[in-house]
């Protein structure tokens, strides 16, 4: 049960993976809290301050799920 | 919720303890993704898109509905929704590789504008109160860990007036054809699954999981409790599935 890989090698004529939409920032909270979540577009992070999690989006698609949460640093 | 973690669930007919259950269900769906629609129609005989048309009929979208479609994999009812003149939709699925898949659909039928995909878990949905018209959930309830956590998730992010719907797998009222059906799923599907997925353990665990999932007044009682009203169901190909509807009013 690994991860899906970036399909690699297979994407050369395709567009490139999608980005995250800035646009679901504001559809999205964080499944903890309910609170507001911050994005951070170099880690590629979706930030719940509140909870202390950091959420991952891999291929443009935010993975809102605890198990797979980085927990942040205080 | 953590002090929960000891407590059991159901995992076809095993016992696991509660917090092993998403994994062994995520477990299932990594394995099938590739080949979840193709199972599908074989294990129904294609059926499951006639109950999911029937799903839409009842549910009649309009172009300024916004749907959450829960468990959505890869988003077979979102683009039904779609086709029917909806709004917009969200599919959320514990499965990654399952949504990943159904992006890729999208793109291809340009249909990516109208449609996000949020991985996300059923009892701890990532959307605020009251976001969505109507949430739908086909063939994914009986794969919570807690059927009543989902339900008050549902009713959370509902909209007052919004609809709830969830097609699923159900018992048949008369008890000679439960019988039939039964011999038909225990022996058939998880062969079909072998020979088409080469997993025979996921689709035996789903036959079992079936089986397991309450009746339709037992299931409809559920959803009262989370808070729905006007809660009715309707049989489909004789209560092999069943159709729940609830309003949040």
């Amino acid at each position: 049960m690994t991860d899906t890989p970036d399909t690699p090698g297979t994407d050369t004529d395709a567009p490139r993976p999608p980005g995250f939409d800035r646009r679901m920032l504001e559809a999205l909270v964080c499944p903890v809290t309910r609170g507001p979540l911050a994005w951070d577009a170099e880690a590629q992070e979706l930030i719940s301050k509140a909870a202390g999690y950091a959420f991952p989006v891999r291929q443009g698609i935010p993975i809102m799920l605890l198990d797979e949460a980085r927990q942040l640093e205080d | 919720m953590n002090e929960r973690s000891e407590n059991t669930t159901h995992f076809g007919f095993q016992t696991v303890p509660e917090a092993e259950k998403a994994g062994r269900v995520h477990g299932v769906f990594t394995s099938v993704a590739s080949k979840y629609d193709v199972m599908n129609d074989a294990m129904s005989l294609g059926i499951h898109r006639i109950w999911k048309d029937a799903m839409m009929d009842w549910l009649a979208p309009r172009p300024d509905m916004r749907l959450l479609d829960v468990a959505g994999g890869t988003g077979d009812v979102a683009f039904r929704f779609l086709d029917r003149k909806g709004g917009s939709a969200v599919i959320c699925d514990m499965t990654a590789a399952m949504l990943e898949e159904g992006r890729r659909r999208a793109e291809a039928a340009d249909l990516a504008e109208r449609l996000d995909w949020v991985c996300g878990d059923a009892m701890a949905l990532p959307f605020p109160d009251s976001s969505f018209d109507a949430y739908t959930i086909s063939f994914g309830i009986r794969n919570v860990t807690r059927i009543p956590d989902a339900l008050k998730e549902a009713y959370r992010v509902l909209r007052p007036g919004g609809r709830f719907l969830c097609l699923e797998f159900s018992q048949i009222p008369v008890s000679g054809l439960q019988w039939l059906y039964d011999r038909y799923s225990f022996n058939a599907i998880p062969a079909m699954g072998k020979a088409i997925t080469g997993d025979r353990d996921s689709y035996q665990y789903l036959v079992e999981s079936i089986r397991r999932f309450p009746d339709q007044e037992s299931f409809a009682a559920m959803i009262r409790e989370a808070g729905f009203e006007q809660v009715r169901y309707r049989n489909l190909s004789m209560g092999i599935a069943a159709l729940h509807s609830g309003w949040k009013l």
